[in-house]
């Protein structure tokens, strides 16, 4: 690891200020993707800003809202009641996420801000159209999720930039589900998908939001597999139609781990189990 | 002079190892975790090039960085040849001789090749210097396939071309028989470049100690590479000494050098303690690979199953050096029908250079690439014959007395049948499938693994073993302990031989200048060939003190036994241990003894070389060899052979192709299980060594540039991936260790390969022919992906 | 800079740099060799440490981060000399080839058991899955903490 200059601010405002004052000044959070890269030389900045003090690390429930601090670490998100209960898309995308080491120290923003287009927290947010909080130089704006992910490691974050909490809409009477297949399990997914599904009483599917990770630069949202369901029941042959038009719309690239052809039919495979399991729990949550 | 009959008393019990407390404790000092006053830290400059030329290497800027002690480019290496053909021994191999240049001088042929050594006072200065070698390199094109190496006009990765070596077999008439079988299958497999993956990189501290000797404490299966020190530094043997930790996993990739050269040459040069350890990147770049084959089998058997001809071509890949590619082919050759009596075989194997990352010795060694061909061939030829997968075998397994198609003569008891049936139906219920998408199947293999080293290697292995004043008992022997506890079956017999408890016996092992010298952890050759070299000792030493004994009482030594730390004589009489020993040194009688046990060995068979008599580095060596004639040798190649059968139960997902194992059971005939404990668990780990091969590992080559450098890229089963293994341990008796035990070592790795390929098949209908079996390729195997494979 | 912890229930300070890992500050600043590098990046498991009780990577864990904390390592597991009876388990049922991975795996068992009493096999086996071993394929340790989380819940009473 090459030394660096060390500093660790007590308020947001410092943090800001030294992000400002310091062309290529990185945070540190969790480490859990930052610390590798210090280690095989790969990352090689002259300042570390560590936000570990700041105070980002609740999950409260606010009005139609669970806003999560950007230090909340995975291990949290996974056991809070209130993400269990009011975002349960959420525990069950960051179960996914490493291993047990890695959800200790890993953080929320980290895995956000880091923006690996295979992560899974990222895919949920999307899918629960959350809104990131962001404090810069020059004031605090928020990011619809949707609008946060720009490419392979980019964000919409300014370089003076923090994220410091994320807004998730509570889920409500609706169904969600997150599925991934990984190479192995614990390992980023070659394919990931998080479902949204919303029943009206006539038991049509009011609203739908279909997203996979793993297939390009940034989360995708699939139009074509949400419109395929509005409107209508979603019986076990429209999900299919639903899922075969996501497939249709995608052009994964080919890797060293996987053809885009197989991406794309782990995709339609996957959304079509991840649709099932959501609508199950939206009708669930209807009869309840 | 002699005693009563030892009683192996300790034999078969499950014993725990002398050294699992040290390491649950984590008290044992690893290569990484030893230092010196006044240590440097060195690390090795690699090529990032597959082929290039170098133009310049200039290293004054590096040298002038703060910290640095040492920069050594090739120029600097006294002798910049290292012989790399058969580690450890003390006879040569004929015209095996492969050589690398410790450091490259004007070319570099693989990613990763070293290129210089640099030492610092601290690893993190040493980087940084390591960085600021200036190194031109003008980028030469390569060959990155072995089609392509072997084809005409090809660029050639060494001067003499790109074909390393060439082995034949030919017994019987091959066409004739596949013309008047009933069945002929065809089928072409390949497989993949794979990792030993050990956990602990490569590691070691090297020194000066008194006397001028450099000393190396490293991580090796191969304490005998001081010679290959000695002759890199241009000094005599005994001014080099290697010290073998306990090694955190070996699986062959600690059996060529490692470290050692580096931290001699520096240590040397320097003049100071100096230590190397290996990134998880670079021991994924740059540590030799096991071979990737493609296999291609002609399979013809009778209408009531019996294999009637194998003709079967191998070509491997032997990336940029020769290393072990010659012999890890010649196992191939010899073991690629299969453990089965085949009348008609020819087989043709080759290996060629390429300029992707070297491969050499893995687990199984040559033997293991070709059971996943044969077996899947054997399952195919059950299948078209609508015969049961336990039947064809059962039809087709090598007896005692048979001949294999080298001409070597299987000598012990072959229990292939009834490992088979017992693999088969241990299986128990088939489990139904748990959703409409999923089928579930099982596959059955087997396999013939050699154990210990080719016969005309003549291997020898030592042990010494005595009595402290009190009573205690010292093991001394130089064999390496890469964690299948090679060390404490040594104390478990020779406790057993002296009636000692095991409390009372310390062992010392893997020091090249104060352990007698005992061969190499590799080869599945340890307990056999140290085993019987400390049980040789503990049996004459048990001699030595009975026949004290016996002055002392007055009575024969046949009438003594030595039992709980006393002499017993018949009549009910005792004498302390202790009193027996003073004795000893009364009557001049040595209380330790030192014996050397002989494998079996033979000459050369049928050995032709073809190509110039002068086997310069590089040179390509092309040897051919038929079955046994008359005059030609025996036709024996490995002293014995170790069997085994894997049966089992899949379920695959036929939406995405992901394969997972449900039921795995592995019967091997051990022989004699020393420790039941440590024979089960070299089962259960090879097995799942097997399956990482199966069904995930793969190292991903660019046009020769490694992208699976890290552990989160090259993925070795974990926990969750690989379900409970079931060992089933037969103990026929009649294998040439110690109490009749065979070697364990590598045998379970070969079959899990091809009982996954198999039951994949009896589950779904599709034949895998290509590992590892991803879930992109099974599904592409069931027809259910459109596409380029990936 | 200062950093202060608690390790294995002993308070240290040590004086190191920020760009130190606390797998850096165990071995080379303390001399704690029990925690292992087999890949510092994370994936194989083998320099697990417990922070304040939960697993963590000491090779991503940057010693700032430490700061306050309890850090467990495997040698913080031994009684009055005596050992665990995870260790005990690991020893009687042959768990232990190599060794080097052991440590970690020791100690993400005894956080996961502790915290998931009587958990079965398969759970073990999900649990582990971020400490690689080569040498044992899993069945013997699966088959020790197993065993050692079923007498530990019998003793524990109903």
């Amino acid at each position: 690891m090459i030394p660096f200059e060390y500093h660790a601010p007590a308020t947001v405002g410092d943090a800001v200020a030294m992000l400002a004052a310091r062309d290529g000044a990185k945070l540190l959070a969790g480490g859990q993707s930052l610390v590798p890269a210090l280690t095989y030389r790969l990352a090689r900045p002259g300042v570390l800003v560590d936000i570990n003090a700041l105070p980002l690390a609740d999950v409260v429930r606010t009005n139609g809202h669970v806003r999560l601090g950007a230090l909340v670490r995975h291990h949290v998100l996974e056991e809070s009641p209130d993400v269990r209960r009011w975002c349960p898309l959420l525990a069950e995308a960051v179960a996914y996420v490493g291993n047990a080491r890695v959800r200790t120290l890993g953080t929320l923003g980290g895995s956000l801000a880091h923006a690996d287009p295979a992560a899974e927290l990222p895919v949920a947010m999307v899918a629960l159209d959350a809104r990131f909080a962001a404090v810069g130089a020059a004031g605090s704006r928020e990011i619809p999720a949707g609008e946060f992910f720009r490419a392979p490691l980019t964000t919409a974050l300014a370089a003076d930039e923090i994220l410091t909490a994320v807004d998730v809409p509570v889920t409500r009477g609706a169904g969600t589900a997150f599925v991934e297949l990984a190479r192995r399990p614990g390992d980023f997914p070659l394919v990931s998908v998080a479902a949204v599904v919303a029943v009206d009483r006539a038991g049509r599917v009011a609203d739908a939001r279909v997203v996979f990770g793993g297939l390009a630069g940034a989360p995708q949202r699939s139009a074509p597999a949400e419109d395929a369901l509005r409107g209508h029941e979603p019986t076990p042959e429209r999900i299919a139609a639903a899922a075969h038009a996501a497939r249709r719309a995608l052009r994964p690239e080919t890797d060293v781990f996987a053809s885009g052809a197989y991406r794309a039919h782990l995709a339609e495979v996957l959304a079509r189990r991840a649709l099932r399991t959501a609508t199950n729990r939206a009708l669930t949550v209807e009869v309840r | 002079m002699s005693g009563a009959p030892d009683r192996p008393d300790l034999i078969g019990q499950r014993i725990p190892r002398h050294d699992a407390r040290d390491k649950v404790t984590a008290t044992i000092a690893y290569a990484a975790d030893w230092a010196m006053p006044g240590m440097l830290h060195a690390v090795v400059v690699r090529s990032p090039y597959p082929s290039a030329q170098i133009r310049r290497l200039d290293a004054a800027r590096a040298s002038a960085m703060p910290g640095v002690v040492a920069i050594l480019t090739a120029k600097d290496v006294p002798h910049n040849t290292l012989a790399t053909d058969v580690p450890g021994q003390t006879t040569t191999v004929g015209p095996l001789r492969a050589h690398l240049h410790v450091l490259a001088e004007d070319r570099v042929r693989y990613q990763g090749e070293p290129v210089a050594l640099v030492a610092a006072e601290t690893l993190e200065q040493a980087r940084a210097a390591a960085e600021a070698v200036e190194v031109d390199y003008e980028p030469l094109p390569g060959v990155f396939d072995t089609a392509t190496a072997l084809a005409p006009g090809a660029p050639r990765v060494h001067e003499a071309g790109n074909l390393l070596a060439e082995w034949r077999i030919a017994r019987g008439d091959v066409a004739a028989a596949l013309a008047g079988a009933a069945v002929v299958i065809d089928g072409e497999y390949e497989t993949s470049f794979v990792d030993s993956g050990y956990i602990e990189p490569e590691a070691g501290v090297a020194w000066i100690d008194g006397d001028g000797v450099v000393t190396i404490r490293l991580a090796t299966q191969v304490i005998e590479h001081y010679r290959d020190v000695a002759e890199v530094l241009g000094v005599p043997q005994n001014r080099v000494r290697v010290i073998g930790t306990y090694v955190g996993g070996g699986f062959g990739g600690k059996e060529d050098v490692t470290v050692e050269v580096y931290l001699g040459l520096l240590a040397w040069k320097t003049r100071r303690p100096v230590k190397m350890v290996w990134t998880r990147q670079e021991s994924l770049l740059s540590r030799a690979k096991r071979h990737p084959y493609r296999l291609r089998y002609r399979t013809g058997a009778s209408r009531s199953g019996e294999i009637v001809a194998q003709q079967v071509e191998i070509v491997g890949d032997s990336g940029a050096y020769a290393y072990l590619s010659a012999l890890v082919l010649l196992y191939s050759t010899v073991t690629a029908a299969g453990p089965y009596r085949v009348p008609n075989v020819a087989v043709h194997a080759r290996v060629a250079y390429t300029n992707n990352p070297p491969t050499s010795a893995m687990r199984g060694f040559g033997a293991m690439q070709v059971v996943f061909g044969y077996e899947s061939q054997m399952d195919r030829v059950g299948a078209a014959l609508g015969l049961d997968p336990v039947h064809v075998r059962e039809v087709n397994a090598l007896r005692r007395g048979d001949t294999l198609p080298v001409g070597q003569v299987i000598e012990t008891h072959v229990a292939l049948p009834v490992l088979a049936r017992r693999a088969w139906d241990s299986l128990g219920e088939p489990t139904p499938p748990r959703a409409p998408h999923v089928r579930v199947g099982r596959g059955l293999a087997c396999n013939l693994q050699p154990y210990g080293r080719i016969v005309w290697l003549h291997d020898w292995s030592s042990a010494w073993v005595g009595f402290e004043m009190d009573g205690s008992l010292v093991v001394r022997c130089g064999a390496p302990d890469v964690g299948g506890g090679q060390a404490s079956s040594l104390c478990q017999i020779a406790a057993g031989v002296l009636g000692v408890p095991l409390a009372r016996v310390s062992v010392h092992i893997s020091d090249s200048a104060l352990t007698p010298l005992s061969g190499t952890t590799t080869a599945s050759r340890q307990l056999y060939m140290s085993g019987n070299a400390t049980l040789k000792a503990a049996r004459e030493l048990r001699e030595q003190v009975l026949g004290v004994a016996a002055s002392m009482l007055g009575v024969a030594a046949i009438e003594l036994d030595l039992v709980e730390g006393e002499v017993r004589a018949r009549d009910g009489r005792t004498l302390a241990l202790k009193d027996v020993l003073a004795g000893c040194a009364r009557a001049s009688v040595p209380r330790s003894r030192l014996a050397v046990y002989h494998a079996p060995a033979g000459e050369p068979i049928g050995f032709m070389k073809v190509g110039g008599p002068d086997m310069a580095p590089h040179t390509p060596q092309t040897l051919a060899h038929g079955p046994a004639e008359p005059g030609r040798g025996s036709g024996k190649v490995f002293p014995d052979y170790t069997f085994g059968a894997h049966a089992a139960e899949v379920e695959v997902d036929t939406e995405t192709g992901v394969v997972r194992i449900l039921k795995y059971v592995a019967a091997h005939d051990v022989g004699r299980a020393i420790n039941p404990t440590s024979v089960e668990g070299q089962i259960q780990g090879g097995v799942v060594q097997g399956l990482g091969y199966g069904l995930l590992e793969e190292v991903l080559l660019d046009e020769g540039v490694n992208q699976t450098t890290s552990f989160a890229s090259y993925l070795i089963p974990a926990a969750g991936d690989v379900p409970d293994v079931q060992p089933i341990v037969c103990e026929s008796g009649e294998g040439l260790g110690p109490y009749g035990a065979r070697g364990i070592g590598e045998p379970p790795i070969g079959p899990p390969a091809a009982a996954i390929a198999n039951a994949i098949a009896a589950a779904t209908g599709a034949r895998l022919a290509r590992l590892p079996m991803t879930g992109e390729r099974v599904l592409r195997a069931l027809g259910a992906l459109d596409g380029k494979d990936g | 800079m200062i950093v202060r912890f608690t390790l294995n229930g002993r308070p240290r300070e040590v004086e190191t740099e920020p760009h130190r890992t606390l797998l850096d500050v165990l071995r080379d600043t303390l001399g704690q060799l029990e925690a292992k590098e087999g890949c510092a990046e994370g994936a194989c498991g083998a320099c697990t440490v417990l922070l304040d009780g939960r697993p963590a990577s000491s090779c991503l864990t940057l010693v700032p981060l430490v700061e306050g904390r309890r850090v467990t390592t495997v040698r913080g597991l031994e009684r009055d000399g005596r050992l665990h009876p995870l260790q005990e388990s690991f020893v009687a049922h042959g768990a232990v080839q190599c060794g080097f991975c052991t440590p970690g795996v020791l100690l993400t068992a005894l956080w996961y058991v502790e915290k998931n009493p009587g958990a079965d096999r398969e759970q073990i086996r999900q649990a582990l899955g971020g400490n690689l071993c080569r040498c044992t394929g899993y069945t013997k340790i699966v088959d020790a903490i197993e065993a050692w989380s079923r007498r530990a819940t019998a003793e524990a009473g109903p």
